[in-house]
């Protein structure tokens, strides 16, 4: 019997053993998984272990300020409550948006908007969206109280853009707004959710503005909160642009455009500096800026006057009269002309074969006339003959030279203007050139088109005795001063022609049958040209029954430069509708020059 | 049951002269080797002084325990290991009855520490069980229907509390003596097939939760944020860990707090993070270590008792290392098991020491 209770009783140490090999084969396949997760998928886990604990955060630079020439602040950042949405934290969210616009009194199409167009880009996750802005007191209050309710919604302060002078810079300053293309991608500062230089400065110093995003790696634990940062890649603020513009001169010049359409350019010519730069009726870019209101929105948009629209750089005009310094140059220097060849001015011009007369803007002509004399009296006969003669062969070289129907590279938006030929007459309108064209190119009629600016520019060529300069509107980026720029010179066969062509420009205002001899000042001398751009055609009516339409009314253009010998400003003045060069623009430009050439005194 | 006197007394009994050289030093160092590792991970997992202290204090109260047992005369102790059972099902009833605002009714709230009277019934019913089948030369049939249905009584007392885990280790623990004292094969088929019988009223009567973690043990990514979270996130610290591990407390899923539980039951989680899969084999190894010596102090007696109450120790404790790891690592569902010596938690490292220290003390006779 003792047995059972000593002895080797190997039957029980057999089936002890044996039922150890459950849990010793169990922790053997935990083994093997161990080996599975780290070595076969460590990687992956790795991973996930690091986006767990990892959470990249993105630091918006604060967006260069803009100053005037004189250190004038112009456009600067200001904080305002907006509301943010996370659409990773929200759920059913094109309802809950219009639910928020229903609470906050906002537009829900425009926020609905804003939304569609922003989920699709790239964004990095759990970044905000922001659906509106500058919201008020009553509208964060009323949120306050139900944002329960709006999960991933919060209200939130950022920074947004404000034109400090509403509108008077508004064509030169532009707005900002939500990126339309879809290659935002090509850029690092063009981060969706941020907004955009869409139009002026802001666009085309964009990338200088915005500076540089940043990133910041922090260490997050379950429940998001924040623990420590990895590492930081600092962002760097915009630059700081220093505009040309002399706001005071712009204001000062604003209020001869109430209530017309027009534009306005004054430039350094030597530099290209751009002092003033005026197109009406304008817009208050903070509208869009603040992206709050579609209504304010929609009612810009719709306007027909086009306040968006920068006549300056942008708006297509005949030239008329402000050529014929150019063309007499032209004439000049192809030997057309000398500057005793007189032309008799009838008042009408006729080309052999043809019955049609070219009437010239004085019905009686102004009798026996030489260049300086055409140029003063502003002689339509005489411009008739000489680009009779040049033909457009000649014509159109000599006005691309100076810029025409092309672009002067100014840092805004431009358009290109237009210099016909015989190609495209025939591509575009689908007829020949005919001798008639020529001639109506002579006063810078007919087909021709150019922007204020592109005439500003080309007159200053003839301040620069034929350097052509680049304008601009931007003096310094981050303090450093931008450099003047040469596009190139024009060599006329006879330099002195530039000084002479001058002369007779200054006669325009000094002569007492100058067309512009109103603006006569005894402290300086000017140097200019009026001209009176008919839009429409009066062949077989007479201009007083087409001004009973005031849109059919003729643009009223002016330009000139001042002090000579060495001239600080150019001033071009277009009244559109205004009829008359001499009596609507020139005291314009004239006002312009007193205020600019006196103020130092 | 009083029937026949308790022979204890042999003329082989044998006390090896030296005391305190005649000792298995290698277990003692294992053992407390272990416990002292626990203390680390615990202090990484909870970065918590106050907690790796209090367990301080049980690893020093369980040592004492330890090797006092390991020097105690287990024959003399015999007529009390037969009754101490009564004790675990005392405990077991008192913390079902005493009132509570928790859902599950595991412990009782001694103040400084709260007792786990489950942890002391798969320990005592052990000792209790392999004591009755010994105690007389042969084993009669309804000695082992006895054993069957107070281990079936001790399962359900801790099964209602409710604790599955610990419900199916104090099964185990009464079981084991029967099965490893002879219980005939074909008795063991027909108990096989009554419990896959009794599977569907089983789990009928589990919890929703203890449902759903069986659920999700089966697909964790169903619910990633719910149950599937700890399965998901302790994948994730062991495999991130990679073959070395990211060093102590450098284990980011377990020192942000993405593992849950990190310093009780997912503390292998800890384990695998910081010190890689090599940490993982040397941890493996340590247990395995200490399960052949003890194999081998069972191997080395002659009496029904040791090899009864060694074996069924030695696989306990092999089995909780087993489950505890196959649930962290993501190829057993969730349950609440401890991992011998390392997880936070009283009562249960006492009681593992204990367990060490009743089979140290089977080396005295042979």
């Amino acid at each position: 019997m003792k047995k059972f209770f000593s002895g080797k009783r190997d039957s029980e140490s057999r089936k002890l053993v044996l039922y150890l090999i459950l849990p010793i084969f169990i922790m053997f396949v935990v083994l093997l998984q161990t080996i599975n997760l780290t070595v076969i998928n460590g990687k992956k886990y790795e991973t996930q272990s690091e986006n767990n604990r990892i959470v990249s955060r993105t630091i918006y630079p604060t967006r260069g300020l803009i100053y005037d020439t004189h250190d004038k602040l112009l456009v600067e950042n200001i904080a305002s409550s907006q509301l943010n949405l996370v659409p990773e934290r929200s759920s059913d969210t094109s309802k809950k948006i219009k639910e928020i616009a229903d609470l906050l009194n906002l537009e829900k199409s425009f926020l609905l908007g804003i939304y569609e167009k922003q989920i699709k880009k790239p964004r990095y996750p759990f970044q905000p969206i922001t659906l509106a802005k500058s919201l008020d007191d009553e509208q964060i209050a009323l949120f306050s109280v139900s944002s329960e309710k709006f999960k991933g919604f919060s209200v939130e302060t950022g920074l947004v853009r404000s034109v400090v002078n509403k509108q008077s810079l508004a064509h030169v300053l532009g707005y900002m707004g939500y990126s339309v293309s879809n290659d935002v991608n090509k850029s690092s500062n063009f981060i969706s959710g941020n907004q955009v230089g869409i139009s002026g400065i802001e666009k085309t110093y964009h990338d200088q503005l915005s500076g540089k995003v940043g990133t910041r790696i922090e260490e997050k634990d379950v429940s998001g909160k924040f623990v420590r940062v990895l590492s930081e890649n600092n962002a760097e603020s915009g630059k700081d642009l220093k505009l040309s513009i002399d706001l005071d001169l712009q204001n000062f010049l604003i209020p001869f455009f109430e209530g017309q359409k027009g534009a306005l350019v004054a430039l350094e010519p030597k530099s290209g500096l751009i002092k003033a730069l005026i197109s009406s009726p304008a817009y208050d870019p903070n509208i869009f800026n603040s992206s709050s209101s579609l209504a304010e929105i929609q009612s810009i948009l719709s306007d027909h006057e086009g306040p968006l629209f920068n006549r300056a750089t942008m708006g297509n005009y005949p030239p008329a009269s402000t050529i014929k310094p150019i063309l007499g140059l032209a004439a000049l220097d192809e030997g057309i002309v000398d500057w005793n060849t007189i032309i008799q001015d009838d008042g009408e011009f006729y080309v052999e074969g043809d019955p049609r007369p070219y009437r010239g803007w004085k019905e009686d002509g102004h009798g026996k006339v030489d260049l300086e004399k055409a140029i003063v009296e502003s002689s339509d006969v005489y411009f008739y003959s000489t680009a009779y003669d040049l033909t457009i062969k000649r014509l159109e070289p000599f006005l691309n030279k100076f810029g025409f129907g092309g672009k002067t590279n100014i840092d805004v938006e431009e358009s290109n203007g237009l210099v016909p030929n015989e190609k495209w007459k025939l591509g575009y309108i689908g007829e020949f050139w005919f001798k008639g064209d020529s001639i109506n190119l002579g006063i810078g009629q007919g087909y021709m088109l150019s922007t204020p600016i592109q005439i500003s520019q080309a007159i200053a060529v003839i301040a620069n005795r034929g350097e052509i300069i680049k304008p601009r509107l931007v003096e310094e980026i981050d303090e450093s001063p931008t450099e003047l720029e040469s596009l190139g010179k024009i060599n006329l066969k006879d330099e002195t022609n530039w000084e002479k062509i001058e002369k007779s420009m200054i006669e325009v205002i000094n002569s007492p049958n100058g067309t512009a001899n109103n603006i006569k000042d005894t402290r300086y001398l000017i140097a200019g040209k009026t001209g009176t751009a008919q839009i429409k055609s009066y062949e077989d009516q007479e201009y007083e029954d087409i001004r009973e339409n005031p849109f059919f009314r003729d643009h009223a253009l002016f330009v000139g430069y001042a002090p000579i010998p060495d001239p600080e400003l150019l001033i071009l003045v277009i009244i559109e509708n205004g009829e008359s060069g001499s009596r609507v623009a020139a005291p314009i430009a004239k006002a312009g020059f007193d205020y600019y050439l006196t103020k130092n005194e | 049951m009083s029937r026949s006197p308790l022979e204890f007394s042999l003329s082989s009994r044998m006390i090896k002269p030296n005391r305190w050289l005649n000792q298995d030093w290698l277990v003692l160092f294992l053992v407390i080797s272990l416990v002292s590792f626990g203390l680390m991970m615990i202090y990484s997992a909870s970065s918590s002084v106050e907690m790796v202290l209090r367990q301080g204090i049980f690893a020093v109260i369980g040592i004492v325990f330890m090797i006092y047992l390991s020097f105690s005369d287990y024959q003399r102790l015999l007529p009390i290991y037969l009754n101490v059972f009564w004790i675990g099902i005392f405990f077991l009833l008192v913390v079902l009855v005493i009132p509570s605002d928790a859902a599950t009714r595991r412990w009782i709230d001694l103040g400084i520490f709260g007792f786990q009277p489950s942890e002391l019934m798969r320990c005592v019913l052990t000792i209790s069980a392999a004591a009755f089948l010994s105690r007389n030369p042969r084993i009669v049939f309804r000695d082992w229907m006895i054993v069957i249905g107070v281990s079936f009584l001790s399962f359900y007392l801790v099964f209602i509390q409710p604790d599955l885990g610990t419900a199916i280790m104090v099964l185990i623990s009464g079981i084991l003596p029967v099965l490893i004292s002879g219980f005939p094969v074909s008795y063991q088929i027909i108990g096989i097939v009554i419990i896959l019988l009794s599977t569907p009223f089983i789990w009928m009567n589990l919890l929703d939760y203890q449902k759903q973690r069986v659920l999700t043990f089966f697909d964790p990514s169903s619910d990633p944020l719910g149950t599937g979270w700890n399965i998901i996130q302790s994948q994730i610290a062991v495999g991130s860990g990679s073959l070395f591990g990211k060093g102590f407390l450098q284990g980011t899923q377990s020192q942000l707090n993405f593992v849950p539980e990190s310093h009780t039951d997912f503390i292998f989680a800890v384990v695998a993070e910081e010190f890689g899969l090599f940490g993982v084999m040397g941890l493996f190894l340590v247990y395995l270590l200490l399960a052949f010596r003890l194999v081998m102090i069972a191997k080395n007696s002659n009496f029904l008792f040791v090899k009864l109450v060694a074996g069924t120790f030695i696989f306990l404790l092999l089995t909780y290392v087993a489950f505890n790891t196959a649930m962290v690592v993501g190829i057993l569902p969730v349950v609440g098991m401890p991992l011998p010596f390392l997880s936070q938690g009283g009562t249960a490292l006492i009681i593992n020491m204990i367990m060490i220290g009743i089979i140290l003390s089977f080396r005295r006779t042979v």
